[in-house]
């Protein structure tokens, strides 16, 4: 950005060298810090605003804390939460044990800042159609979906498992075990709660797309976040953060994944 | 944004526009200006940006896009608009009109091209191509924009193959301009069922004939690359910064993908000349402007700035 002084002499310049341009071209531009609206655009949004405002602006429930993304190196408290609601509902749809449930951080689009949340804010966090998809995994796999998540974006948001890469950025040594410390046996098949993108083979997680026996659910990801605010309004319960540590990863480790040293 | 600043955007943007050229005095295909204003991921934006939103808290509008696209038409004449690319998702706007809604706003903006970027896909090949008919189908004085891109092999997706072109070559008085577009891979952001018969080609390579084409048949003065790469991928893919030391011959690359804020473009040294690479944010919030003064079918000068669209 050019300089205070800098910039009003351009701005000076150019109205002086428009004041000299040729006579018949030049049209004085209402220079000015606002612009107005432009009113027949506006006459085409009004309605539609309106019309949105109504369905979106309708109350969810309280977050007195918010959900936030994090940033680089923060665990990803939203995601969680979106990992855990997709692994109940996955649970609920198939009614046997969903054992462990993935998201991807792209596709947050946005924090959930504290206080009342609305409809309009859940749409703008996950505005995708993406689909709830259950499928059957090996332990081995869960264990190779974890790590590929981690060495892409630092871990994809989860729920079910617990991760930690000890070691070096040149020798790692990842430790994951179920989410109460149990060991996850690599030859027990588990069923995995994920989305109808990341099974296609977004966001490149390549093991998830070995999943077996697809069920595709039909339920949007937002339908069931939408739900899931609904349920606690009606609890008269809040919006709270899940509880952190699912991911532990020291500095150095961090600092590999961003410069895309580190490898499986 | 403060007042001054905002006028220095102006101010920095018009240079080119105020180099003194003899096309006035000379013959009408001797030289001449253009200006192209662009924007790039508007993400169906359609509204500024609420409070809460950091620095661009308050930027942006479709409806205040539009006066200031007026204004400089007004003023510039020689005008072209243009869009990088992710029109689509990120406010229910998009949710609820598909798409539709902000093509039809592009085209009441008087847009002459966009290119598609990987949101572009999110409701698959069959809603973006309704989005498409809803635009072209709209009764409103201006023409339907065109869609750009030449990386993307649609034969297996004949509905959507109809409305894309290699290239657009637009005349102005002393200038004549080819502009063509190129997408990211699908890869790892579409999902495989929402580009069902796209196959995607190396943007490099690809553009490689359409330049030689729009230099050595279409015979213009200059070459615009819409883009939905990303403005630097550090070596890990095709990228705008990289694109003109691979493929020469281009002036301006409009990027999008990446939601890089550049205040100004970056100039990319080239054998002859030189490439400006810009890319304004996301969400509407700027609206970009490069002018270029031509002679003789060669680049005089050329500056641009990003413009933020204020309340």
């Amino acid at each position: 950005m050019l300089k205070p002084s800098s910039a009003l002499l351009c701005a000076l310049l150019t109205l002086s060298l428009a004041a000299q341009a040729p006579a018949g071209k030049a049209q004085v531009l209402p220079l000015g810090p606002t612009i107005p609206d432009d009113p027949a655009i506006q006459k085409v949004i009004d309605p539609l605003a309106a019309e949105i405002k109504a369905s979106f602006d309708l109350p969810l429930v309280q977050a007195p804390q918010g959900l936030l993304r994090g940033r680089r190196g923060e665990e990803n408290l939203l995601g969680y939460w979106v990992a855990d609601v997709m692994r109940t509902a996955a649970q609920g749809t198939v009614g046997k044990p969903v054992r462990f449930g993935i998201t991807n951080a792209g596709g947050l689009r946005s924090n959930l800042r504290p206080g009342l949340l609305k409809v309009a804010d859940i749409f703008e966090m996950m505005p995708f159609e993406n689909e709830l998809v259950v499928v059957e995994l090996t332990g081995a796999e869960v264990i190779q979906v974890v790590k590929e998540g981690i060495v892409r974006r630092g871990g994809e948001p989860c729920s079910g498992v617990k991760a930690r890469v000890d070691g070096s950025p040149e020798q790692p040594v990842f430790v994951l075990t179920w989410e109460d410390g149990s060991a996850i046996d690599p030859a027990e098949t588990v069923r995995v709660a994920t989305t109808d993108y990341l099974y296609g083979g977004g966001d490149s997680i390549p093991t998830l797309r070995k999943g077996r026996k697809p069920f595709t659910t039909g339920i949007t990801l937002r339908q069931m976040l939408l739900d899931q605010c609904a349920a606690l309004a009606k609890a008269k319960q809040e919006l709270l953060p899940p509880a952190p540590g699912r991911y532990t990863l020291p500095v150095p480790i961090l600092e590999a994944i961003r410069d895309k040293k580190l490898k499986l | 944004m403060e007042r001054r600043a905002f006028l220095a955007s102006l101010g920095t943007a018009a240079l080119a526009s105020q180099v003194p050229l003899r096309a006035q005095e000379g013959p009408a295909a001797a030289s001449g200006r253009i200006t192209l204003l662009h924007t790039n991921d508007t993400h169906s934006r359609i509204e500024p940006f609420g409070p809460g939103n950091g620095a661009i808290s308050g930027l942006g509008g479709v409806s205040r896009r539009a006066t200031l696209v007026r204004q400089l038409r007004q003023q510039l004449g020689s005008v072209l608009l243009l869009d990088a690319g992710d029109t689509f998702q990120g406010t229910p706007y998009f949710n609820r009109y598909k798409g539709r809604l902000d093509y039809q706003l592009m085209r009441m903006m008087g847009y002459d091209a966009g290119t598609l970027g990987n949101h572009d896909f999110d409701n698959g090949v069959g809603m973006l191509v309704e989005a498409m008919e809803a635009m072209e189908q709209l009764q409103h004085a201006n023409a339907p924009f065109a869609f750009l891109n030449c990386n993307f092999d649609c034969k297996g997706a004949p509905a959507l193959q109809k409305w894309i072109r290699p290239y657009l070559v637009k005349d102005f008085p002393g200038v004549r301009v080819g502009i063509t577009g190129i997408g990211v891979a699908f890869a790892g952001l579409v999902a495989p069922k929402n580009h069902e018969g796209i196959t995607w080609r190396d943007p490099y390579e690809s553009l490689k004939p359409v330049v030689k084409r729009l230099r050595e048949v279409e015979k213009v003065d200059l070459v615009v690359v819409l883009s939905h790469l990303g403005y630097n991928l550090n070596g890990t893919g095709p990228d705008d910064l990289h694109l003109p030391g691979q493929v020469a011959g281009i002036d301006a690359v409009i990027g999008g993908h990446s939601h890089t804020f550049l205040e100004t473009p970056t100039r990319v040294p080239q054998a002859q000349g030189e490439t400006l690479v810009f890319q304004v944010g996301f969400g509407g919030v700027n609206l970009g402007r490069l002018d270029f003064a031509v002679a003789r079918g060669q680049v005089r000068a050329a500056s641009g700035a990003a413009m933020p669209v204020l309340a």
